[in-house]
């Protein structure tokens, strides 16, 4: 039952992220040519956007999960890890390798080593790596569980850090054009109806997946018990 | 490169990617379950889902 919603939400919002992809090519309006030195590319923010917020949602998965497991022992709380860390990786890298291309566009250049905005948000995806590939290569025990918890837990610091970085130093990185707290904003509505489609998209298609990858440890656990059972273990 | 160039870069890396990351988790679970099923029935178990580590913390 758990595993047929996870589906149909995975399913439901991969074809909200197509659409996204689609309105936002065709659909959403162009922009200025003064104001962009790419106004082409420029159609990347309308999933640059929403997957950098998905990115989000699944690093705070991955804090609540980390908390859960390291002061209640969740077996949740693990799962949660888990599934926050693999949905980071994967939004993380979408967002970097979609704000690369567009930085090639624009700015001349894929990244800034100077921009506090890129640097910590590229922090927050590697931590998400070696949290993924740490768990693969590591035999699964209390000590492992704890170690990664902990990189869970204090690695959140960047994501709050991460959110208010254009806010104080503006270097590279645009600010941001929604919720700015002043009337800043330069999205006309069509762009906000594309930009929210997006959002809500991108927040189905990364809940499916942080279900399905919980159900899959799952899954694992229970197959290394029927193994611990067969090898004549209680 | 002009910009429509660097937009279909963009836009093949992010299909191909989501694409792949769907496929590979739907794979994933499907082989996971047919093994478990497989042993399951085979040896004439029924493994529960506990984290047998958080069960051993837990004692």
């Amino acid at each position: 039952m758990a595993g047929r919603s996870a589906e149909a939400l995975l399913g439901i919002g991969f074809l909200g992220v197509m659409t996204t992809l689609y309105l936002g090519f065709q659909w959403a309006p162009s922009v200025s040519i003064d104001a962009f030195e790419s106004p082409a590319a420029q159609r990347i923010f309308y999933w640059h956007v929403p997957a950098a917020w998905a990115a989000f949602i699944a690093f705070g998965v991955l804090f609540a999960g980390s908390a859960l497991w390291f002061f209640k022992r969740s077996p949740l709380g693990w799962r949660l890890h888990v599934a926050g860390a693999e949905a980071g990786l994967a939004c993380g890298l979408m967002t970097v390798w979609s704000g690369c291309v567009w930085g090639a566009a624009e700015w001349g250049t894929p990244w800034d080593w100077t921009d506090v905005r890129l640097n910590t948000f590229g922090l927050l995806t590697l931590l998400a790596l070696f949290l993924v590939l740490g768990r693969q290569s590591q035999p699964d025990g209390v000590e492992t569980r704890d170690t990664f918890s902990t990189f869970g837990l204090y690695g959140f610091i960047l994501v709050p850090f991460t959110y208010i970085a254009t806010r104080i130093w503006e270097i590279r990185h645009p600010g941001p054009v929604i919720g700015s707290g002043d009337d800043s904003g330069s999205l006309s509505g069509d762009m906000t109806v594309v930009l929210l489609i997006g959002a809500l998209s991108f927040t189905v298609f990364i809940l499916g997946h942080i279900l399905m990858s919980m159900r899959i440890t799952g899954l694992e656990q229970r197959l290394e018990q029927a193994q611990h059972q067969i090898d004549g273990g209680k | 490169m002009d910009g429509m160039n660097y937009l279909t870069v963009a836009y093949l890396g992010m299909i191909a990617g989501i694409a792949l990351w769907t496929w590979t988790v739907v794979n994933r679970s499907k082989s996971i379950e047919a093994r478990l099923h497989a042993v399951e029935t085979s040896m004439g178990i029924v493994a529960s889902d506990a984290d047998t580590i958080a069960k051993e913390q837990a004692e």
